[in-house]
């Protein structure tokens, strides 16, 4: 039986938080073969395993952290895991992952996932050293912050151990609260709430299996050409070696799709100041995660002035613009400071940069005053944001409802700010402007977890890439595309490895990687791959619908569908995504509600 | 003879990783030859057997069941697993892990140098 399993640890630890009670189950292999790993394993289990309309905040919310017969591996980008949930943020199914060294330790400990039911009476952290594991009491480590909670963890049981924990903010649930590992997050929609809800602050683990390949000559060759494409490729090995993710900063800002004061705006104009080689001066060291050449990340220090100590794995793309452009702030040491703040209490820094833009437009249009916030918010006050983030971080005073989210703040507040409520079903919006580009705009509409940009990303398609460039603005066949790269991206997920080897690998390799590793057949056919994402986008649909998701909410802020972009090469644009709407759904053979039909599911064996 | 960089360590662990490929056959980083501890927020540590001149290792062991010819070589017939030897290195060099009764430690993969071709930083090199 066990050679089945190669790249796989080919157990699942089933833990009840209500109970006390932790069980370890086998991994069928019927499982793996129809979903590979990760958020396809993920996409089954919540389906399966949770009642209809649970509450996110409920004991019968579902907590799974998983890996695929990719983790840990040799293969490029391997140190990932995801985490799965009903979203406190939306409601509905949320996939998040988190690179580092989670994911490895976790398969190495013997355990392809952990699925946490149930509610803690008291807070409890879970301890897992190879086969002991235990559940502890967590009451010392309530209220630390999640570098503290680090530091405690490995004094107390070993240096050697990976935790993933929450902060503050998890804890007093706020619904866009992460899950952080060493300086790196299981970031969006909200997992650490979920996590804090559960009474769960933290899970440490320490493994020493092997993980065994089917085929390991090939495998060791193929990881060989894929490393020296990578190295080479001017996407991966070229520009984010040097500038990590902001390497795309300039470009988007150029092209206009660089949002400012909550998109009002498409180009900052402090962009001399916010650019790719400016933040590279604050960057002390390259990081990498388990088993990547790549090192994206950079370690960046503020060393003086009044942000100095901060310090962050980062700042990253995202977050130069969710506390840079978004709030009109040029001051890199602020953002980084912010960034750093987002890590201490566990707060997704896309999603608390959004919330901070979109406080700064309720100012801006007075349809909140200096008192509702207790000081000023204005568009460019540094800070303003660092104040706004303490006050988010630990709920305290306005920080209580700002904590729900954009979305559910407009609708508190009233008085006309859901126009300019920046979000998709309940999830704040990433930094590229979909007025720009038809195929972020349609990604965005149909993510299954909101406003994102990592289910499908036709930006680099559209704007960045040397080769097979497409047109930006024209609709046809972005259907299509959005349809087939959210199904890779799945694959990619579910497989699970890191999302950025896309940039100079293929499915062709990822269909190589799978089959050397695990030895199963079915997996070296690119066609079944793929059909594998399509499976699970569309049974993660279907969940979707089940928790009362419908057409109306496959949509846009109103300020991407009425106002047209004030300036850049978009200049007069708004987004037309009826039209590209129905033909995704035609694609992706889903009625005109949505809805998968039949003969679809048939076809993807989930009927 | 090796040469480590610490400073260009990134922490990818991929030198521990086709360590433990090459000799053990699977992905098992805790028994690879070469160790990378990395405890967020320090800087990356590299342990291997760098070929040092003193060779305490060789000294301390009771049963003189370690030699030197091109790299450490052990005669698993008179060590006794007391790891005295790993203990007595001062460069973390000489690992051990609870699955295996013997100490071990860079063979140089018979002269193939596996963690330097593949470290992405040349954070590891070969001396001549």
């Amino acid at each position: 039986m066990k050679s089945e399993f190669n790249g796989y640890a080919g157990k699942i630890l089933e833990i009840d938080l209500t109970q006390g009670k932790v069980k370890q189950t086998s991994l069928g292999l019927d499982l793996a073969l129809k979903y590979i790993g990760g958020k396809g394993l993920a996409a089954r289990w919540l389906f399966d395993l949770m009642p209809p309309e649970s509450d996110p905040f409920g004991p019968e919310n579902i907590l799974i952290f998983a890996t695929g017969p990719l983790t840990g591996t040799l293969v490029p980008g391997s140190g990932r895991c995801i985490v799965s949930c009903k979203s406190p943020a939306t409601g509905y199914w949320l996939d998040a992952n988190c690179g580092g060294s989670f994911g490895p330790e976790m398969k190495m400990a013997g355990f392809d996932a952990i699925i946490l039911q149930g509610k803690a009476s008291q807070p409890v952290m879970i301890v897992i050293d190879d086969e002991n594991i235990n559940i502890r009491d967590a009451r010392d480590l309530w209220g630390k912050d999640t570098f503290a909670t680090h530091r405690w963890i490995k004094s107390h049981f070993g240096e050697e151990f990976r935790v993933a924990c929450i902060g503050e903010a998890g804890e007093k649930r706020v619904r866009y609260a992460n899950i952080i590992s060493e300086a790196r997050a299981f970031g969006r929609g909200g997992a650490g709430a979920a996590m804090g809800s559960k009474n769960l602050k933290a899970i440490a683990i320490k493994g020493r299996s092997p993980i065994t390949i089917a085929n390991p000559e090939p495998f060791m060759r193929i990881c060989r050409e894929a490393f020296n494409e990578m190295a080479i490729h001017p996407d991966s090995g070229g520009g984010r070696q040097k500038y990590g993710t902001n390497t795309i900063l300039s470009c988007m800002n150029e092209t206009g799709v660089h949002p400012v004061r909550n998109f009002q705006k498409g180009i900052f104009q402090g962009r001399s100041i916010v650019n790719e080689e400016e933040i590279r001066e604050f960057y002390v060291r390259n990081k990498a995660c388990y088993g990547c050449p790549i090192y994206c990340s950079k370690i960046s220090e503020v060393k003086e002035g009044k942000y100095r100590g901060a310090f962050v794995e980062g700042p990253e793309y995202e977050n130069i613009w969710s506390f840079g452009a978004q709030c009109e702030n040029t001051n890199i040491p602020a953002i980084i400071h912010a960034e750093y703040l987002c890590d201490l209490y566990g707060l997704d820094a896309i999603s608390a940069g959004n919330v901070i833009g979109f406080f700064m437009e309720c100012m801006e249009k007075e349809v909140l005053e200096e008192p509702d916030a207790g000081f000023p918010l204005r568009f460019g006050d540094d800070e303003g944001i660092i104040r706004a983030i303490h006050l988010i971080g630990r709920r305290e005073g306005p920080g209580l409802l700002w904590g729900e989210g954009v979305k559910r703040v407009a609708q508190v507040i009233g008085k006309d700010s859901e126009s300019f409520a920046m979000h998709v079903k309940g999830l704040e919006m990433p930094a590229y402007d979909p007025r720009g580009s038809t195929g972020i705009a349609l990604a965005y509409a149909t993510s299954d977890r909101g406003a994102c940009h990592l289910r499908s990303w036709p930006i680099g398609a559209e704007l960045l890439s040397a080769e097979e460039r497409i047109d930006p603005f024209s609709m046809e066949f972005k259907a299509e595309f959005v349809k087939s790269q959210q199904d890779l991206f799945t694959v990619i997920n579910s497989s699970v490895i890191c999302l950025f080897t896309i940039f100079s690998l293929s499915l062709r390799h990822i269909v190589q990687f799978l089959h050397s590793v695990t030895g199963i057949e079915s997996f070296s056919s690119p066609e079944e791959v793929l059909t594998i994402g399509e499976r699970t986008n569309n049974l993660v649909r279907l969940f979707n619908l089940r928790e009362g998701l419908t057409r109306k909410e496959d949509s846009l802020p109103n300020r991407f569908l009425n106002e047209p972009l004030k300036d850049g090469p978009s200049r007069g644009r708004v987004v037309d995504l009826e039209t590209m709407l129905r033909e995704y759904y035609f694609v992706r053979g889903w009625d005109e509600e949505g809805r998968p039909k039949p003969e679809t599911l048939k076809k993807l064996k989930l009927l | 003879m090796m040469k480590i960089y610490p400073s260009l360590c990134t922490g990818c662990r991929i030198c521990e990783l086709i360590c433990s490929l090459t000799h053990e056959g699977s992905i098992a980083p805790k028994r690879s030859r070469i160790r990378i501890r990395s405890n967020w927020p320090e800087e990356e540590k590299i342990f291997l057997c760098i070929a040092c001149e003193p060779k305490k290792c060789i000294d301390v062991c009771p049963e003189t069941a370690l030699s030197w010819n091109g790299y450490l070589r052990m005669d698993e017939e008179k060590c006794t697993g007391c790891l005295l030897c790993a203990d007595a290195c001062p460069y973390g060099g000489i690992q051990t892990e609870v699955s295996k009764r013997f100490p071990f430690f860079c063979d140089t993969c018979a002269g193939e140098f596996e963690c330097v071709k593949w470290c992405p930083t040349k954070a590891v090199a070969k001396v001549e």
